[in-house]
């Protein structure tokens, strides 16, 4: 799986493409968002567009980034959240722990 | 490193997450050309990557010796998918409710509670042989 990231307003973006499920695609994912948090970037967007689907573990590495961002004064929130993945977020009850928007200029806009 | 055995109503992984993908598309595949609607065919491959995550992490504690192997059965009116895995076996009644709100940071321990909201029935059976098998029906 492949994940572009880049910067605006100082806001990281994340934007994962295809499916997170556990494999070597979900701990690049997490790579990732310690690498930031380790750089002292903590204001993160996770655009979800380009994700097919995930299951329990990208559920898992969502949850983990966002508390690990907390604990350092940051924030996740997601975007673009997909109809399955809002499924699945309804579902879990995740939808009441995760601030999600439904484009990155909204979610740039709430930090 | 080992390789999947596929067969035609089957494939057989070694205990490693680099071969979810090589499932998932075994899976959708196979869904594929039964021409089950797109919709099920998601609500499936979460279902068996749930199954398969747990049979290589918790089962077979990734063990690379030790395989999962995963049953394909389709009809008209349902489909059948097993995983079995070598392992210890679990009790499903020994895993926290993960949407009791004390729960809801919790990395893990969701797998299952997903599993059952997107099929219609699973069934767990600790074997005689060893292992556990997961078998998950859907309705079509």
């Amino acid at each position: 799986m492949k994940i572009n990231h880049h910067e605006e307003s100082g806001i990281v973006i994340i934007a994962p493409k295809g499916k997170i499920m556990g494999g070597p695609e979900s701990t690049a994912l997490h790579d990732l968002l310690h690498d930031l948090i380790e750089q002292k970037k903590t204001s993160v967007i996770i655009d979800l567009a380009k994700v097919d689907w995930m299951n329990s573990t990208g559920l898992g590495l969502l949850i983990s980034g966002l508390t690990t961002l907390r604990k350092a004064g940051g924030e996740l929130k997601l975007a673009n959240v997909t109809d399955k993945i809002q499924s699945l977020l309804t579902i879990t009850k995740l939808v009441t722990v995760f601030k999600s928007f439904d484009s990155i200029d909204e979610a740039v806009k709430s930090f | 490193m080992k390789k999947p055995d596929i067969k035609p109503d089957g494939i057989i992984i070694p205990s490693s997450t680099d071969f979810l993908a090589e499932v998932d598309c075994f899976i959708e595949a196979k869904l594929a050309e039964a021409g089950v609607d797109q919709s099920i065919m998601t609500d499936i491959a979460i279902a068996v990557s749930e199954l398969v995550n747990n049979a290589i992490r918790h089962g077979n504690q990734s063990d690379p010796d030790k395989q999962v192997d995963i049953r394909f059965n389709i009809s008209s009116s349902k489909l059948v998918i097993s995983v079995i895995d070598q392992g210890g076996g679990f009790k499903k009644e020994e895993i926290a409710n993960p949407i009791d709100d004390d729960n809801l940071l919790r990395e893990v321990g969701r797998g299952i509670f997903i599993v059952e909201n997107f099929v219609d029935d699973v069934e767990i059976t600790e074997l005689d042989s060893g292992g556990t098998r997961v078998k998950i029906t859907k309705n079509l």
